[in-house]
This record gives structure tokens, C-alpha cells and sequence, in this order.
């Protein structure tokens, strides 16, 4: 049996290295697969294909270090709202994506915004508002005035992405991974004395809520 | 070796069985065929694998289920990894699931109660300890709990339900406390769902008071109804139902009922309509058959048989049967109508064909061939023995009878030239078969060669070609029995009247209709046997009519002889010239002409009559019959017996003015009838037999040059007969006369007159002479010489015997005899042959010899009888004339005014200069033999204004001449006509 255990943990997260979960959430065909493929595979796909829900991994040095990227993402039509939920549940950081040129994907990030809070229970999540298709500055609806005071409001860095010219696509990903890393960091230090206040505190507030 | 495949992304990342995936990663393969393996969830789905590039390729998931990897293998790389997972599960149907299938609704109002979730991922239930998920990874493997719990699930639902299971599964490596936590949440939860009951209620009481109040007056209303209607209402609906049922069942039976019976009359009508063609068949068969249409009546049975030939319909056998049985009668009738003659080559055809084609079985071709052949045969014997018939009647009365015109259809008046029934006969048989054989034979060959679709019999043929033959035997017989009689067999039958001579002009006729005939035959193509019948025929009439105009010729030269008038017309070449010599040429001509025209340009190349040596000996040994014919002609017209006894009876009647007139107008004394045959004799002799030859080679016949010496010999013995007895004639007289002339006046030699003159009998003796060659200078120059020598031999001899009778001479006696003598024998010196001679030197050697002064005396009265002065003695300078019997020659100018044209050379018309006369004077000089013929000035005018024209149209002379002679001819004939 020890042996078989051993065997099984090197397996398992002993080799592995860190795995850093990432979400894309936000409206329909704001550039949410777009801005994935573009990081995943350099390319950058014009046809526009709803998205269900897609798995993307793939290792990246993270200053230095080699880590996991795990990339969900999800669907934004509204037909799958109610499944977000389960997706979410899993996510450790967000990249909440809207459209510099349609105001309503900026409106809808509100929402996206609520519903993350709600599934994880947690203010400090790792989070970042990502302005795409920056190189449609022409068409752009959405001021950037407004982009950045409504990041600011929810204390979240804001970037403004273009997956067509691969404009700070790394970047954003790279600037959550960081973020997931210094979280899980801490989520380690304050795991051993607060762990089981934490989790109380957590499922008193959903029974309330 | 290349790296191997890594998949680093999926797309969707769970789907039911079928979801298309797109796989993205690194190494996928270089190329299509690279791709060896793509697992998802364990399963092989490559061959739904799409390769796009090394870093895509799409393809659909399998039937795995829960999650799995995605292995994707390369030939180039091998075995791979991936880093992302597929989930395939079976969709749950739900009732907002669109589906196929049916749902059953009934779950969803007691899940209304558990307040379960209604989306698409109830399946999904939430944790009932209120515990995060754990990690798939961790998870123990199903099947290790189902052998932990055999019994037991882990399902929250089930009945056996295992709590354990459940927490293995679920908490697996969850804490004890969290699980406590767990469970308090657990506890607190189903208590919050008891107290939301109640809660529930008292919330809702006004509701459910609503409700209470809903169901009482339902149950009120209910109790009503079953008051009302009892408890059981639908037994009267039932019983409504049943009776409406049976109603409608009636109503529906009648419209059923009536519906078959209009689809019956629907479907009797349309099989009427689809198979009119059929049911009225039979109609218009016989409409058609009635309409002649027999080509409409074989196609429409043709088509019925192929449609409905092996119909086991009752009806259409029914139908059949009719239309057979119409079909068998138009069979009769045409089968009838083939062997009713006469029809044409088209329509027999027809007619076979339509009986080919209505399968009437048989041979209708064969059939057709023999009612032709049948009716032929009978058309020939029956016209054949109508016309020996009509003959025979013919031949006994001689009335007029009607007779068949070449058309042969309508009837005649009495026709002034009566065409013998034979030559009817053959025009009809001609006839018969010129129309009728072609058909016979076309139709035959049409038969053999297929053409009437017939089946040919193998024996059909050879008995065809012996149909063939009868045919053209029998019409060959027929006409030879008509025409050629004596080629036929003794037992046949022939016309009586065939054997006799009227038929010969109209062989001609016979014979055109014969190669007419022939030439019909060739153009048939036919056997040559059949053709050697025919040309064999046709070479027996020819010959035949050859021979029989030939024959037919010479009668009418036997006839000549009682057209002789004795009319002559003198011509300064060949003397006179009756005009039977040129009716005898010009009917040799009409018949050389008949025969070429009739014979001889119906000959063929190859089958010349006249090559042949029989028609050549027949047509020689008729010609020589011919000009012997001539001869006679000649011999009798000489001697006039016939005319004498027949015609001529008057003639005995001498002295009477009827006989004066009669001798004026014909002219014939005997011995100028004897004249003019010699001279005819001659004529054709010299003139016309030379002539013939030619013409006969000429116009295509053989030379008869034999024939013609043959005859000329006997022409000469007739010549020679006729001057024989002319000079008997003549000299009888002179020379009876000499002696009692002589001793007139009781004159004796022993005179004492001195002889001053010639005595008187001597001038009579000249004077004599002198009419004889008078007569014969008018009539026949030729033969002057030749019987004036025989005359004055006979003088000469009767003076010899007369002289030496003389007993005694005186001297003048002596020198009157010596006187005669000398100048009768020095006159007629020219004519006198040896023996003339002779006689004459006996004569002068009986007178005793004179003195010198006698002699002298003598001479002296010669010479003034021999000289010129006396008018009397014109006739002396004469016999100094040159005198030859030559027929060309000049004729010897005469002393008297007879004598033609002294004025112009007599052969002027060959020999003379171009120099033409330009008036009618010089025109009466120079033809003074026509003017003398009383040719009228306006004749001559006639003559003059020809020879003008030709004098313009500068046409040489010959022409001109040739011109004049036929002008000069039919004057001739004109003047003999108007006399």
C-alpha cells in the first residue's frame, strides 16, 4: 500500500507544476475565445463560433517558474447562465472581457461581476476587466474614462486587449496568473489558522444569503 | 522522430456522444495521413477525425462516457499526452429539453414540492452537506465501490441508498470536521424544510381556504350531476352513440353502394375508351373493307393481334373471335379476288401483300401467278377462236362485216378496206400479251426475289419458267397459226382464210405488231428460251412477208398487162416508151420500199433475215419468178392474145369508126405493138435492170445480179423473137410486092425502052424501106440496123431469084436491070449483110454483061439518081449517115418531119453545157419532146420559172436536172392522164 501511495502522489501534484485556473467570462462574441486561442496557439480566428464551454492547458513560465494555465471558456450567450455557476465554482482568477465598441458588453460585466462574487464568496478574487478589439479604437463605444472608473470602483486592474493584433493578450494573463499565485500564497500561509473560520464564515453568509 | 502530440485544448470540453470537437494542441501530425489514432474518453474516433493542421483537428466524440483523454497518435511522433480532459455524458431528457421523445410530465409536480432545480443541470444535484465538490482526480473509482457495496448505490434517489458510498464518493478526502459541518448543514436544512411548510401554509391560507372552497363546490356540483344524469351518464351517450353509429353505417352503405356502382360504370367506361380501339374493331374492319382500305384492316388487326393476341380476357377473346371471323372473309374475298382477272401488275400486289400479311396462309403469290398464267392462256385461245370464228363466217358471205379497230373496243361502220380477221387476230394476241406477260412476268419475279414476302416453293421456280414458256409458245403458236400457217403442225387449227394471197399486204402489218411484241419481250429480261420462240417467229413472218411481197409484186406486174394502153412518149435515148416499164419500176420501188420499210428495219444487228442462206435462196428463186413475170409480161403484151380475146374484141371489127376511134386512141396495130414491146424490152434491158441491182443493194437487199442475167437472157430470146417476127411481118409484103411490081404494065426484060430512070418497083422497094425505118426511128432506133439488114437481105434474095428467072434480056433490058440493080444494091449498101451482098452480085451476074456505051449510059443515070437535086431522093444522103444500134447514141436526123429535136444534141441533158434556156422559146427548142407531147405553155412556164429559182439558189446542175426529169415525169404522167 505505501508503495502504491507514493506512487500514486509523485503522480499527482508532486511533479505537476502549479496549475492556475483561469476563467473567461463576459457577453457573446466580445473576443473571450478569441483572446484565448490568441494566448494558447499565437493565432487569431476570424469566424465567429459560439463557444460552449472550452478547455485550454498549457504550461508557461511565469517569472522563471514553470506553471499550468488552465483556461475555461466559458459560453457568454445568456442561454447558459445557468450553468455558469458550476464553472465559476472552480475558477481561481477571472478575466471579465467586454467590447470597447459595444456598450451593453460593458454594462453586462456587472453582472458577470455579481455572479462571481456570489459563486465564490470572495471580494478579493482575482479579477480583471479586459477591454478587447483595442484596435477598433474607431468604433470604440465605451470611453475609456468609464472603463477605468468602474475598475477602480471594484478595486480590479483594467487592460485594454486587442486578440487581432495580440496587443497585451500575455500580459493580461500573465498579470492574473501573478495575482492567482500571490492569492494561493497567502490562501497557504492563513490556510493552517483561519482555514476553518474562513469556510464557517463562508457558508453562514449563503445560508443568510 | 518528431515530438509527439500534445493536446492542449478542446473545444467544447463535454458533449454527448456525437458533439463535434475541435482539438487543439502541438505535434498533431504533419500531414492527414500522419493522424493514426485519436482516443477520446478512451474511444477510437478517427475516423471521424478531421486534420487541419499540426495544431487542429476536428473531429466527433464516441459513445465514452464521464471523463477521459484525449490521446491523439501520429505515425510521425507516436503515442501522445494531453493536458485537458472530454466529458461525455448522456443528456438527461428534461421536460425544457427540445427531444423526440416523449417526456412524462407526471414527475415534475411532485419535484414541484422538493423545489429541485429545473435547469438542464439538475442532474447535477447540490451537494446536500452543502461541501464543495472535490477534485475529479481524487475520486475512488466505481467500480472499487461497487465492490465495497454490492448492494448499495451512491445515488441520493435510490431506494438502497448508501450513505457510505455517497461520502466515499463524494467527501472522499474531506475532512472530519468539515464533515460535521456537513452534516449540521444537512440537519438544519431539512428542518428549515419542515418549518417552511408550515410557513408555507400559513402564507398561503387565504389560498387554500380559496382552494377548500373551489373542491366543495365541485363536490356539490358533482353530486348534482350524478342526480341529474346518475352516476353512469355515458349510457345514454353510449346508446346515441350505437344509434347514430348504425344510422351512419346505413347512410354510408347507400353512398358506398351507389359509389361501386358508379366506379363499375366508371371502370367499364374506361376500359371501353382504353380499349375502343378493340370493341370497335370489328366495324371498322368491315368499314374499311367496305372503304377498299385493306392496308388500315391489316394494321388494325396486326396491332389487335400484338395487344391482345393472347388475351385471356373472355371479352376481348370475345371480340377477337369476331374480328377473326371478318378478317377470314376479307381473306376469301381477297383470295377470290386475285384469281379474277384482268387486274393490274399493282393491284395483284396489293392484293398479295394484304393476303401476306393477313397470314392467309397459302401461297397467294403463287396463286396470283397461276391466274394470271390461267388468264393469259384463256385471253389467247379465246381471241383466237373468235377470230377464226368471225372468219370462217367472213369467208362464206360477203357482206360487210364489223370488224375490231386497232383500239378493239368499239365497233366499226363497214371499213372501205377490210383488215383480214388473221391480221386482227395478231394485232389482239400481240396485244394480249404486250399487256398481259409483262404483269405475268414482273409478278413472277417479284415473287422469287421476295419482294411479296411470299414463301417461294422450291419446285415454284422451274414450273414458273415452264409458265413462262407455255405463255410465249402459246401466243408464238397462235399468231403462226393466223399468219404462218404453213409453220404450223398439220393438226392445228388455222384461218381458212391464211393460205390465201389477200393476206400479203397485210403482213406488214402483222409483222409490226410481232416486233413490237419482241421488242416488248427484250425489255422483260427474259429467258433467252422464251425469247428464241418469239425472235424464231418473228424471222419464220418475216421471211414470210418478205417472200409474200415479193409474190404479191409480181401479181401486180401480171396485172400490168391490162393496163397497157399503147401510149408512148418517145425518147430521142431510148426510144418510145410505154408506160409500163416505169409502172413495172415503180412498183419493183413501192416494193423495195415496202420491204425496207416493213422488213428490213425491223432487223436486228444479229439476226439479219437476209443473212440467212434459206431466206436468202427463197427470196432469190422468188425474185427470179418475179422477173420472169416480167418477161411474160413482155412476151404477152406482144403478141396481145389476151388483150385480143378479152378485152379487145372489137378489135375484129375492122373498118367500123369504133374500132377507127378505138385504134386512134390505143394505137395498136400489131406490128406497132410488136415495136413498142421490143422497145419496152429494151428499155427495161438497158435501162432499168442495171438500175435495179443497185437499188436493191442500195436499200439493204442482197444483189440479184443472178436473177437479172437470167432474165436478160430470156428477154434477149424475146427481143431476138420480136424483131424476127416484126421483120416477117414487114418483109412478107415488101417482097410479095416486087414481082408484080416489077412486071406491071406487062413490062419484060426484053424491052426497047432505054432506061432513062430506075424502074418503078425499085423506087417502091426504097420507098418501103423507108416507112419501115421510119416506123422504127419513131419507135425503137436501136434495132433500125439490125431489121432493115434482114429486110434487105430478103429484097435482095427475092431480086437475085427474081432476076435469074429473067429468060431473055434485051440490051435496053439489060441496062434497066444493070440500072436497078447497081443503085438498089449501092442505096442500101449500109444494110446489107453478106448475104444481101451475095444475093445482089447473083442478081447482077444473071444480067448479061453490057457494052462500054451501056455502061456509060448507065452510069450517067446513076449518077443522076445518087445526086441531090431531086427532092425525092433527100433520103439518099441518109444511108451515108453512120447508123449504130448503140441506144446512146445520136439518133440519125430523119427526112421527115417525125424526127425529134433535129435542133438540140439528144444527149444534152448529161453532155450539153451549163447554158440553160433562159425563155420559153428557147425552153420549147430545147425541149421540144415535151412541148410536142402537147405540153401546155403554162406547163412549160412551170418548168422555166423551176429552172430560174434553181438559177438563183445556184444549185448545180445536176440537181437542176435530176429536177427537171421528175417535173418531166409527172407531166408525162399528167398528159397521159388528161388524154
Amino acid at each position: 500500500m505505501p508503495i502504491t501511495d507514493t506512487e500514486a502522489m509523485s503522480k499527482k501534484p508532486a511533479v505537476q507544476p502549479a496549475l492556475h485556473k483561469v476563467i473567461m467570462v463576459g457577453s457573446g462574441g466580445v473576443g473571450k475565445s478569441a483572446l484565448t486561442l490568441q494566448f494558447m496557439y499565437d493565432e487569431f480566428v476570424e469566424d465567429y463560433e459560439p463557444t460552449k464551454a472550452d478547455s485550454y492547458r498549457k504550461k508557461v513560465i511565469l517569472d522563471g517558474e514553470e506553471v499550468q494555465i488552465d483556461i475555461l471558456d466559458t459560453a457568454g450567450q445568456e442561454d447558459y447562465a445557468a450553468i455558469r455557476d458550476n464553472y465559476f465554482r472552480s475558477g481561481e482568477g477571472f478575466l471579465c472581457v467586454f467590447s470597447i465598441t459595444e456598450d451593453e458588453s460593458f454594462q453586462a460585466t456587472q453582472e458577470f461581476r455579481e455572479q462571481i462574487l456570489r459563486v465564490k464568496n470572495d471580494e478579493n478574487i482575482p479579477f480583471l476587466l479586459v477591454g478587447n478589439k483595442g484596435d477598433l479604437s474607431d468604433k470604440r463605444k465605451v470611453p475609456l474614462a468609464d472603463c477605468e472608473s468602474l475598475a477602480q470602483q471594484w478595486g480590479v486592474p483594467y487592460v485594454e486587449t486587442s486578440a487581432k493584433t495580440r496587443e497585451n493578450v500575455d500580459r493580461v494573463f500573465f498579470d492574473l496568473m501573478r495575482e492567482i499565485r500571490s492569492r494561493k500564497m497567502d490562501d497557504n500561509k492563513s490556510n493552517n489558522v483561519r482555514g476553518k473560520d474562513k469556510s464557517k464564515r463562508k457558508k453562514l453568509k449563503c445560508v443568510i444569503l | 522522430m518528431a515530438p509527439p502530440p500534445v493536446v492542449t485544448g478542446i473545444s467544447p470540453k463535454e458533449g454527448p456522444p456525437g458533439t463535434r470537437v475541435t482539438i487543439r494542441g502541438e505535434h498533431l501530425g504533419s500531414k492527414p495521413n500522419d493522424l493514426i489514432s485519436l482516443l477520446i474518453c478512451g474511444c477510437e474516433c478517427q475516423l471521424s477525425a478531421e486534420w487541419k493542421s499540426p495544431n487542429k483537428i476536428i473531429a466527433r466524440s464516441g459513445p465514452g462516457k464521464g471523463r477521459g483523454e484525449i490521446i491523439v497518435t501520429t505515425s510521425s511522433g507516436g503515442e501522445g499526452t494531453c493536458t485537458v480532459q472530454f466529458r461525455g455524458y448522456h443528456e438527461t431528457i428534461g421536460p425544457l429539453k427540445e427531444s423526440a421523445v416523449w417526456v412524462e410530465e407526471a414527475p415534475i409536480q411532485s419535484l414541484s414540492w422538493n423545489r429541485r432545480s429545473m435547469s438542464p443541470s439538475s442532474y447535477q444535484l447540490e451537494d446536500p452537506l452543502g461541501l464543495s465538490v472535490e477534485r475529479e482526480d481524487r475520486k475512488i473509482p466505481e467500480d472499487d465501490l461497487h465492490e465495497l457495496f454490492p448492494d448499495g448505490s451512491g445515488d441520493l434517489g435510490s431506494e438502497n441508498f448508501e450513505p457510505t458510498w455517497f461520502l466515499l464518493d463524494h467527501h472522499h478526502s474531506t475532512s472530519f470536521d468539515d464533515l460535521r459541518v456537513g452534516l449540521s448543514f444537512l440537519r438544519r436544512k431539512v428542518e428549515s424544510q419542515k418549518e417552511g411548510q408550515l410557513s408555507f401554509l400559513k402564507s398561503n391560507v387565504s389560498s387554500v381556504m380559496e382552494q377548500m372552497d373551489t373542491l366543495f363546490l365541485f363536490k356539490e356540483k358533482f353530486e348534482a350531476n350524478v342526480r341529474d344524469h346518475g352516476l353512469d351518464p355515458t349510457i345514454k351517450v353510449e346508446q346515441a352513440i350505437k344509434k347514430s353509429m348504425t344510422e351512419a353505417t346505413k347512410l354510408f352503405q347507400d353512398v358506398l353502394a351507389r359509389r361501386e356502382k358508379a366506379d363499375k360504370t366508371r371502370n367499364a367506361l374506361a376500359v371501353l375508351q382504353r380499349y375502343r380501339f378493340l370493341f370497335s374493331l370489328p366495324l371498322s374492319i368491315s368499314n374499311n373493307i367496305a372503304k377498299n382500305d385493306i392496308d388500315a384492316v391489316i394494321n388494325d388487326y396486326a396491332r389487335a393481334m400484338n395487344l391482345f393476341g393472347k388475351t385471356d380476357v373472355v371479352l376481348f377473346k370475345k371480340v377477337l373471335c369476331e374480328v377473326e371471323s371478318n378478317i377470314n372473309d376479307l381473306r376469301d374475298m381477297l383470295r377470290k379476288k386475285i384469281k379474277i382477272m384482268p387486274q393490274t401488275l399493282q393491284e395483284q400486289k396489293t392484293l398479295i401483300r394484304n393476303l401476306i400479311n393477313l397470314d392467309a396462309g397459302g401461297d397467294p403469290g403463287w396463286d396470283a401467278i397461276m391466274s394470271q398464267y390461267e388468264y393469259i392462256t384463256h385471253l389467247l385461245e379465246s381471241s383466237k377462236n373468235e377470230h377464226m370464228t368471225l372468219d370462217a363466217e367472213n369467208s362464206k358471205p360477203k357482206k360487210p362485216k364489223h370488224t375490231r379497230s386497232a383500239s378493239g373496243s368499239h365497233v366499226l361502220e363497214p371499213v372501205p378496206i377490210i383488215i383480214p380477221q388473221p391480221i386482227l387476230c395478231v394485232e389482239e394476241l400481240t396485244a394480249i400479251v404486250s399487256e398481259r406477260f409483262p404483269d405475268l412476268w414482273k409478278l413472277g419475279q417479284s415473287y422469287f426475289s421476295g419482294e411479296l414476302q411470299a414463301n417461294i416453293e422450291n419446285n415454284n421456280q422451274p414450273a414458273f419458267k415452264k409458265i413462262i414458256l407455255d405463255v410465249v409458245a402459246l401466243s408464238c403458236k397462235s399468231i403462226r397459226s393466223s399468219v404462218l400457217p404453213h409453220t404450223c403442225d398439220t393438226n392445228v387449227k388455222t384461218f381458212p382464210t391464211s393460205y390465201k394471197e389477200s393476206l400479203g399486204p397485210h403482213l406488214p402489218t402483222a409483222l409490226q405488231y410481232v416486233c413490237d411484241l419482241y421488242s416488248n419481250l427484250l425489255a422483260l429480261d427474259l429467258p433467252t428460251q422464251a425469247l428464241q420462240f418469239v425472235s424464231k417467229l418473228l424471222f419464220d413472218l418475216k421471211l414470210h412477208t418478205l417472200l409474200s411481197s415479193v409474190r404479191q409484186c409480181e401479181n401486180q406486174i401480171k396485172a400490168l398487162k391490162h393496163e397497157e394502153k399503147w401510149q408512148y412518149q418517145f425518147n430521142p435515148n431510148k426510144g418510145a416508151i410505154t408506160l409500163v416499164p416505169n409502172q413495172l419500176e415503180q412498183l419493183i420501188m413501192d416494193m423495195i420500199q415496202s420491204i425496207k420499210l416493213n422488213i428490213l428495219n425491223k432487223d436486228d444487228k444479229d439476226n439479219t433475215l437476209l443473212s440467212n442462206d434459206l431466206a436468202k435462196h427463197q427470196f432469190i428463186a422468188e425474185m427470179n419468178k418475179l422477173l420472169l413475170t416480167i418477161v411474160n409480161l413482155m412476151d404477152e403484151l406482144s403478141s396481145g392474145s389476151n388483150d385480143q380475146e378479152d378485152n379487145m374484141p372489137v378489135s375484129q371489127l375492122i373498118g367500123s369508126p369504133m374500132v377507127h376511134s378505138d385504134k386512134q386512141l390505143s394505137g395498136t396495130f400489131y406490128e406497132e405493138r410488136l415495136l413498142l414491146t421490143l422497145s419496152n424490152c429494151r428499155y427495161i434491158h438497158y435501162s432499168m435492170f442495171p438500175r435495179w441491182n443497185n437499188l436493191f443493194i442500195q436499200n439493204g437487199l442482197i444483189s440479184i445480179k443472178e436473177s437479172l442475167h437470167l432474165t436478160i437472157e430470156s428477154l434477149m430470146t424475146l427481143e431476138n423473137k420480136l424483131i424476127e417476127n416484126y421483120i416477117e411481118i414487114k418483109s412478107d409484103p415488101l417482097v410479095g410486092t416486087i414481082e408484080p411490081s416489077m412486071y406491071l404494065g406487062h413490062f419484060d426484060w426484053d424491052t426497047n425502052i432505054p432506061p432513062s430512070d430506075l424502074k418503078p418497083y425499085a423506087k417502091e422497094i426504097l420507098s418501103n424501106i423507108i416507112a419501115v425505118h421510119a416506123e422504127l426511128v419513131r419507135i425503137v432506133p436501136g434495132v433500125i440496123h439490125k431489121v432493115i439488114s434482114g429486110i434487105v437481105e430478103t429484097v435482095a434474095e427475092e431480086l437475085s431469084r427474081l432476076m435469074s428467072c429473067v429468060t431473055k434480056f434485051s440490051d435496053c433490058g439489060k441496062e434497066q436491070a444493070y440500072v436497078d440493080m447497081s443503085s438498089l444494091k449501092n442505096t442500101l449498101s449500109q444494110y446489107c449483110t453478106e448475104n444481101a451482098k451475095a444475093y445482089f452480085l447473083e442478081a447482077l451476074d444473071v444480067i448479061p454483061p453490057l457494052t462500054a456505051a451501056q455502061r456509060e449510059k448507065v452510069d450517067e443515070i446513076l449518077t443522076q439518081f445518087q445526086s441531090p437535086s431531086d427532092p425525092e431522093r433527100t433520103f439518099e444522103i441518109y444511108p451515108s449517115l453512120p447508123i449504130q444500134p448503140e441506144i446512146n447514141q445520136p439518133t440519125p436526123p430523119l427526112p421527115y418531119n417525125i424526127q425529134p429535136t433535129p435542133t438540140i444534141p439528144s444527149n444534152s441533158y448529161t453532155s450539153s453545157s451549163n447554158v440553160l434556156p433562159h425563155t420559153l422559146d428557147e425552153m420549147k427548142v430545147k425541149f421540144k419532146f415535151l412541148y410536142d407531147s402537147n405540153m401546155e405553155d403554162m406547163e412549160m412556164v412551170q418548168i422555166l420559172s423551176l429552172v430560174n429559182k434553181t438559177k438563183q439558189s445556184s444549185r448545180n446542175l445536176d440537181e437542176l436536172i435530176s429536177d427537171i426529169e421528175s417535173v418531166d415525169f409527172s407531166l408525162e404522167r399528167s398528159v397521159i392522164s388528161s388524154t
